[in-house]
């Protein structure tokens, strides 16, 4: 197999030698790391021609299956696949135990913290988080106040951006508490891996992540009122036109559970049923596809069409249970996120097993002057946006983008922060028939209710351009599938 | 226990995989009556296109330019194509509803007819082409009858196909035989068509063999018990499915779509086949018609856009 390591002649001038990035497959010296040998003891032995068939197969799997979105043209429309990639990235066991812990704490501290936040305000009182800070967040939400929340578990469902960095640890990027969105594609892909390495997961020791609709049908059930003793579930979804709609109807289908939207509810003395051929039928718990803002246009945005009228209010009745709770979005605000290791130390006493990545609140005039001064070698994020839009790649932009963002940072520091520019570690992606490096990061996903479940897998994102650091799907991203060993299987799986 | 859109959902799916298979089977017959020149071959291509327009044919079509249409035509709601279209989005509404073996035939055959090769398929070779839709919308039943649930969901898709076959089936009888429009067939190769059409020509020849006159046809097309395609199957089928989804809503004392089923049920079966002149049939045809038309109707009323005010728990 022909591979090469990624040179990183793309950045410039002095940061280049400074960061060499972390391969998942060879360490530094050209040698293939030990949970890989397998795989590319496997790959070196099929032809350019197997390769690409394999491809293909895969790449029919998620066209036949629907996984797809749709490409609005002028006269028509034509559906696409995510890009997916074919071959497999794995973490070793060690590796993950570490993500589980670090992700079960940092998910118990945030829980805490919107308890915190939307009841005492401990926390804020004592200066450990700015006050301006959380209760000027847009994500925050006046309403939740004094609400009542089961187990205290306002985001049940979490998908944490993960990076490895240059010196192999694994970081924080982002956390994810509103509606995080992929899981179907890290079961789909581990689908379709089975599909086409079939050998590969016979002696592999790659743990299992199908139990995955069974958990969030268990978490979701145990959010319902003890007195409920049938919860009715229902997965509400903004509609088929929504990017993420294959994802809505496929939890739904492996949970058994109904597919509703915003017109198949309604609500009656604070009690929400849904419209069925037999009459309505009383409704438990909400997984709600479906943002904040849209979810109730009585409490939230009137002009929305997505959701149901009146349902904040049963929810605050304790008559229905939204799930995740609105107003989780202030724990995952990118400024508040600078103090996550300060809340984990606040609630837990303990020190953050995953660390941030360092973060300059640009509200500050200090940090301010200091992004300013390093714009190139900076990543500087619109505090509100997400997606990978509003952002600038310090490296990557061109002098004049730099200054036209200067300039906005300077007009609105309250809605910036920067990041030094890490480099992504690089997995090897099947690339126009050849065996390449990409970056790679790793979205894993956590449910919280009266337990915190870390699912044995993630999502990888692949930003599938030469260099690109940028993995989202709507900036020419794709995935893969990703294998986590189990603890005293041999390292030297077979794929 | 099942959501009222979903199940208005698979009622279109049913209707809509009905029309889809009928058209292709109509262009191929059409295509068919393109390759010979004779009186015959006019009186197919005049009874297709009255079949499809309702008898308001204003610009005339030559049969080619008919079955193209029938096929490709996304203008046309009626089209193969549009009503696969249909069909597969509304699968995708009620995706989770659906085994995964059911919608990937669908989706299956939604790539191919609106892919980018579609059209060249057609024009090399139209028979090929229809022949290979009508033959996986076949897996497509088998699939959906063989891994879904016979349950409500079910019952909501069959109650769709029974319907539109119905109703399309009762067109083809007008346009054949009804008086109002032009004239009846009677050439030999029209005849066949017509059980072509129907779906019917090796059926009907094993129950009366080569003897095909057209008040047989229309015996075999109305009133044949086992014949899944006669207006009398469909109307049991009808009835039948729409008292099982009717078991669990209280529709204060047998009013509703279910009596209209019933009636039309009872009409059928026992009509004496015999006894019914040119005349009578005709009219017992329009009323199948008709009453179709108010079954669709009252299915939605009942199960579907029903008054919230009537079903608000006690």
């Amino acid at each position: 197999m022909r591979y090469a390591l990624s040179d990183p002649a793309h950045l410039s001038g002095a940061h280049a030698a400074a960061v060499k990035p972390y391969d998942e497959m060879m360490d530094p010296t050209g040698e293939v790391r030990p949970h890989y040998a397998a795989l590319a003891r496997r790959v070196a032995s099929l032809a350019d021609e197997d390769l690409a068939e394999r491809q293909r197969l895969l790449e029919r799997f998620f066209l036949l299956q629907g996984i797809t979105f749709t490409v609005y043209g002028a006269e028509s429309s034509t559906e696409r696949i995510i890009p997916t990639d074919l071959l497999p990235r794995i973490i070793p066991a060690t590796e993950w135990a570490t993500i589980e812990a670090g992700l079960t704490q940092r998910l118990r501290a945030l829980n805490m913290f919107l308890a915190d936040i939307y009841s005492d305000q401990k926390i804020l009182m004592d200066g450990v988080v700015p006050r301006e800070l959380v209760l000027g967040a847009p994500s925050y939400r006046r309403e939740m106040q004094n609400l009542f929340v089961p187990h205290q578990a306002y985001a049940n469902v979490c998908g944490s951006d993960l990076i490895r960095k240059p010196d192999g640890g694994f970081a924080v990027l982002e956390d994810n508490l509103r509606v995080p969105s992929g899981v179907s594609y890290m079961l789909a892909n581990r689908e379709a891996a089975k599909r086409t390495f079939p050998g590969s997961f016979r002696k592999a020791g790659v743990r299992r992540i199908e139990e995955y609709p069974d958990l969030l049908l268990s978490t979701l059930r145990s959010m319902a009122a003890d007195w409920r003793p049938n919860p009715q579930v229902v997965v509400l979804t903004p509609g088929v036109y929504n990017s993420a709609y294959f994802e809505h109807a496929y939890l739904a289908r492996l949970m058994g559970v109904p597919l509703v939207e915003g017109r198949d509810l309604v609500t009656h003395d604070n009690m929400v049923y849904m419209r069925t051929t037999t009459g309505l039928r009383r409704v438990d718990v909400i997984y709600r596809r479906v943002d904040d803002d849209f979810v109730d246009p009585l409490t939230f945005r009137r002009d929305s069409s997505l959701g149901v009228a009146g349902l904040f209010n049963a929810y605050r009745a304790g008559n229905v249970v939204i799930c995740n709770a609105p107003g989780t979005g202030v724990a995952d605000d990118k400024a508040v996120y600078a103090y996550v290791p300060e809340i984990i130390s606040y609630y837990l006493g303990q020190d953050a097993i995953l660390p941030n990545i360092e973060t300059y609140l640009c509200r500050e005039p200090s940090q301010l002057s200091h992004v300013l001064a390093n714009l190139d070698s900076l990543v500087v994020k619109a505090v509100g946006a997400s997606g990978g839009y509003g952002m600038l790649v310090g490296p990557h932009a061109t002098q004049a983008e730099r200054e036209a963002f200067a300039d906005a940072l300077r007009a609105n520091p309250e809605n910036y922060i920067a990041q030094p520019t890490i480099q992504l570690s690089t997995a090897p992606c099947l690339i126009d028939g050849a065996i390449d490096p990409r970056h790679v990061d790793l979205r894993p996903f956590i449910l919280s209710a009266d337990k915190i479940r870390v699912t044995p897998g993630a999502l990888t994102r692949v930003a599938l351009r030469k260099g690109s650091l940028v993995v989202n799907s709507s900036q020419g991203g794709g995935s893969k599938d990703t294998g986590v060993l189990g603890e005293g299987d041999s390292q030297e799986a077979r794929p | 226990m099942m959501l009222a859109r979903v199940a208005d959902s698979l009622y279109w799916i049913g209707r809509y995989v009905e029309r889809a298979e009928h058209m292709c089977r109509l262009a191929d017959v059409l295509l068919n009556a393109t390759l010979d020149r004779t009186e015959s071959s006019g009186q197919v291509a005049d009874m297709v296109i009255s079949a499809i327009t309702d008898g308001h044919n204003d610009a005339p079509l030559s049969p080619w330019d008919a079955a193209l249409a029938i096929t490709m035509d996304s203008e046309n709601g009626d089209s193969v194509t549009a009503a696969l279209a249909r069909a597969r989005e509304n699968a995708r509404q009620v995706r989770d509803q659906l085994t995964t073996e059911t919608w990937e035939r669908l989706n299956l055959i939604y790539l191919r007819v609106t892919g980018e090769a579609a059209a060249r398929d057609f024009s090399d070779a139209p028979s090929q082409f229809l022949h290979d839709i009508i033959a996986d919308l076949h897996l497509f039943k088998g699939a959906a009858d063989a891994t879904m649930s016979h349950g409500e969901g079910w019952g909501f898709l069959q109650l769709g196909v029974f319907i539109e076959r119905a109703q399309l089936i009762g067109k083809l009888l007008q346009a054949g035989f009804g008086r109002s429009l032009g004239r009846p067939v009677t050439e030999h190769a029209a005849m066949t068509a017509l059980l072509r059409m129907s779906c019917a020509l090796e059926p009907y020849l094993r129950k009366h063999t080569a003897d095909i006159q057209p008040s047989l046809i229309r015996q075999f097309l109305m009133f044949d018990e086992d014949f899944p395609r006669s207006l009398r199957f469909s109307t049991a089928r009808i009835e039948e499915h729409l008292s099982s989804v009717g078991r669990n809503v209280d529709l204060g004392g047998g009013a509703g779509p279910e009596r209209l089923a019933g009636r039309l049920k009872a009409r059928l079966l026992y009509a004496d086949p015999e006894a019914l002149g040119g005349e009578e049939s005709d009219n017992l045809v329009a009323t199948v018609l008709e009453e179709c038309a108010r079954l669709h109707a009252g299915i939605y009323d009942t199960f579907v856009a029903y008054s919230l005010e009537m079903r608000l728990p006690a």
